[in-house]
């Protein structure tokens, strides 16, 4: 009996070391992606260089705590919950390192972008940087909390930054339009737009895990209930 | 506890009455058995020797009596051992009783005793015999027979009264047993019962017992320690209500880990200044309610090294507020260390520090831009542009021109900082807000229509006057007025308008100009700060005017605030309190 104990107290300890691992991982991307768009918006190529050379630590961090996951399924065979968790929490270091690899993208944009007179000012951008900062956070929180509302609060995120994005596009093709000069800072300044916009669908993949974590439902893909 | 204590005295009692009983019964019973089988005996013996067989004839009749008294049963047996006279059996059928041992017995010693199963009479018997002597001359004997259970019903009654005696002690001994129990548990109960509110926290008074002995002794000591023990718990309660108020209080925000590094202490001005739920943090991970990399790193780094530490860092998203953090041990019971976080929020001196270094670097800047020019310009006369008294007209004029910039920056330095210092005395006077307007508008007219833009006045001309000093009234307006004339696009409108707004009355300028970017507005009023820098030094401004009104407003017990949109204008409003006298 106090064997038994023990040990599952260990578990304990591991399931939450796995948990902080991704609130730290998930703090890190965050950091990452707004320090990325204040390079872009203050002009700071040196920060920019930071954002790249932080992501190391993020890489490292995701494959850490990808490896400690897999340890956990070897060794105490998890059921249920646990398993579900496990498997989530692999699924959210995938996203959230790929989310680290597009605030590096951004920060190489705003290197380029640097280089040449500012296009405009940015407005929609910080806007939408905030926002997607906000999605990761409350998409991580849902995860911890198990709360499936939050996570639906963060699927409803994503349309508001996807029309974001569309907006910030076509005021770049007037932009483009005006002066052809203009096209290569605008290309550059989309693909900023762009690369916000798949760190916010990164934020609803993870939401859509929790949602599976919690209920065991699949609602990744509209064919989930087909296959069914 | 008192059923308890009574029955322990109460079987204390009855062990040693029964064992008393017990060690009674082994040394009486052989003797007790012995004295009464010897008894019977004796009394048998007599009865034997009460046989005549004198008269032969009568023999029958004789025995029948002697066996009546004797409550036994008589038979004669001759020396052959052939019985030739029995009170109770034919003689006919009894076989000859000579080898028997009580006959035995008495044929050797003239007395003899035995116990046996009788095949006669089915029972055991105690038999006795006597023998018979007719001139010295063995001629038979008298045997007398009488059932054995006769004799332990004689040991039985003697028992049966030692038991009744038993019975009577136990009796009495429980009896005893409850008195003692009695007297003994009862302030152990008052005692018990105190306790027992005590413990469930009841207010309890003091305990009082009616006995002179050692309980009384402990139901003292109780008393003291009841009342050192709430002195105590009064205490400690002081102290903690103390270290609450002190630590809920302060502007600080504190944070107490415990050594799960789990969240377990968390004051409410931190809660405050994070706008989060007080309860949200309770039980969570810095990391998980915090969700910042660089605390969690400090954290870390504190627990390896174990030294206090401090750093700044940025706490919350979008619009971070800069904590100065530190970090330190809390003493505990061993292995219970705790972590205390301390957060100062410097997000002000943080920005006032900003400020004052901006102001310095503003105006070098500032001043040295105009000297630059007159510097420049003086050397190119020197050189010889003296000589080209055309050229020499065209320069003279603009560092005319400079030195007058530099000497209204000066001025309006002066201006702020005596206002700021508290230099500048107001000679409040009544002023009708209108005639003041007038007036401004009528001095900035000419470089109006220069743009061909409109300023109109609509503030009513019997508006109740307000209290302010005329010459600093004028300059408020001549700045905003000022500015909004220079931003403004050509053909575009000013209007100042007035209304009452609680407490106050209103003067509000608008125009049509540029407006201003929503994050720019809050630093408007700032020294040197300046929203489009090239745009507005080519317009001949300081870079101090809003600085100045706002500071004057200030001074009037007012203030000024300002709204504006991108692309459709900026509206500033002059707040005056109400003149009540």
């Amino acid at each position: 009996m106090e064997e038994k104990r023990h040990t599952s107290l260990h578990y304990e300890k591991e399931l939450q070391a796995i948990k902080d691992g991704l609130i730290y991982l998930g703090a890190l991307t965050e950091t990452a992606i707004r320090k990325a768009m204040k390079s872009l918006s203050d002009r700071d190529t040196e920060l920019a260089r930071e954002v790249i050379r932080d992501d190391d630590e993020i890489d490292r961090l995701d494959t850490d705590l990808e490896e400690r996951c897999i340890k956990i399924l070897a060794l105490r065979q998890p059921t249920a919950i646990d398993l579900r968790f496990i498997t989530t929490a692999i699924k959210i270091t995938g996203h959230l390192e790929r989310i680290g690899d597009m605030a590096v993208n951004i920060a190489e944009k705003a290197m380029q972008l640097n280089e040449e007179p500012q296009l405009k000012p940015y407005i929609d951008l910080p806007r939408m940087t905030d926002l997607v900062g906000g999605m990761i956070k409350d998409s991580l929180d849902s995860f911890i909390k198990s709360d499936l509302e939050q996570a639906e609060q963060v699927r409803r995120m994503e349309q508001v930054i996807d029309d974001l994005n569309e907006q910030i596009f076509r005021e770049l093709l007037t932009f483009m339009m005006e002066d052809s000069k203009n096209i290569h800072r605008a290309l550059l300044v989309m693909q900023v737009s762009k690369n916000m916009e798949r760190i916010a669908d990164h934020a609803k993949g993870i939401a859509d895990m929790v949602t599976y974590m919690v209920t065991g439902e699949c609602v990744r893909h509209r064919t989930c209930n087909m296959l069914e | 506890m008192k059923r308890n204590l009574f029955l322990k005295i109460f079987f204390s009692y009855l062990v040693i009455i029964s064992l008393s009983f017990f060690v009674l019964h082994l040394l009486v019973k052989d003797k007790v058995d012995k004295i009464i089988t010897a008894r019977i005996e004796q009394e048998l013996m007599h009865y034997a020797e009460l046989v005549d067989l004198n008269a032969p004839q009568a023999i029958s009749g004789h025995l029948q009596v002697i066996s009546k008294i004797s409550q036994s049963r008589v038979t004669l047996v001759n020396a052959q051992g052939v019985v030739f006279a029995d009170s109770e059996k034919e003689i006919s059928g009894l076989e000859n009783h000579l080898y028997r041992p009580e006959i035995q017995s008495a044929r050797l010693r003239g007395t003899g005793r035995a116990v046996r199963y009788s095949s006669t009479l089915g029972v055991d018997m105690l038999y006795v015999a006597v023998v018979i002597k007719d001139r010295e001359k063995l001629s038979g004997y008298v045997r007398l027979a009488r059932p054995l259970h006769d004799v332990r019903s004689a040991v039985e009654q003697v028992y049966q009264s030692i038991f009744l005696a038993m019975i009577i002690g136990a009796i009495v001994s429980l009896l005893v047993a409850l008195f003692f129990a009695w007297r003994l548990s009862e302030p152990i109960r008052i005692m018990e019962e105190f306790t027992q509110r005590l413990r469930q926290g009841l207010p309890v008074g003091f305990l009082r017992l009616q006995t002179t002995d050692e309980t009384k002794t402990l139901a003292e000591n109780i008393n003291y320690l009841v009342e050192e023990l709430q002195d105590k718990i009064q205490l400690a309660n002081e102290e903690k209500s103390k270290l609450m108020t002190a630590l809920t209080s302060i502007n600080e925000g504190v944070l107490i880990l415990n050594r799960e590094e789990r969240i377990e202490f968390f004051s409410t001005s931190l809660a405050g200044i994070l706008s989060g739920h007080y309860e949200d943090f309770l039980g969570k991970t810095l990391l998980e309610s915090f969700r910042n990399v660089e605390l969690q790193n400090a954290f870390q780094s504190f627990k390896n090294t174990k030294t206090g530490a401090s750093r700044e860092i940025a706490l919350g998203g979008a619009d971070p507020v800069i904590m100065n953090v530190s970090l330190s041990e809390v003493q505990g019971l061993p292995g219970e260390e705790k972590t205390m976080i301390v957060f100062h929020d410097v997000t002000r001196l943080k920005k006032l520090e900003r400020i004052r270094t901006d102001f310095v670097a503003n105006v070098t800047h500032e001043i040295r831009t105009p000297l630059t020019a007159i510097i420049g310009y003086l050397e190119t006369l020197q050189d010889g542009a003296l000589d080209r008294p055309q050229d020499a007209k065209r320069f003279i004029d603009i560092i005319l021109n400079q030195a007058r910039r530099l000497n209204r920056l000066v001025e309006d330095l002066m201006t702020i900082s005596k206002i700021e210092l508290g230099e500048v005395v107001l000679h409040f006077e009544d002023i009708s807000l209108s005639e003041i307007a007038d007036n401004v508008i009528s001095l900035l007219e000419a470089g109006a229509a220069a743009k061909a833009i409109k300023i109109e006045n609509h503030i009513p001309k019997d508006l109740p006057a307000v209290k302010a000093d005329r010459d600093r009234l004028s300059q408020v307006f001549v700045n905003v007025l000022d500015n909004a004339v220079k931003f403004t696009p050509d053909s575009g409108y000013v209007s100042i308008n007035s209304f009452a707004q609680e407490e106050n009355l209103v003067v509000s300028i608008t125009d049509t100009g540029g407006g201003i970017p929503r994050e720019e507005i809050s630093r408007l009023g700032e020294r040197f700060y300046r929203v489009d820098k090239t745009r507005s030094r080519e317009l001949g401004g300081t870079g101090l005017g809003l600085s100045i009104v706002k500071h004057l407003m200030m001074a009037h017990g007012g203030k000024m605030e300002i709204e504006s949109q991108l692309g459709k204008g900026t509206k500033v409003s002059l707040f005056f309190p109400v003149n009540k006298g």
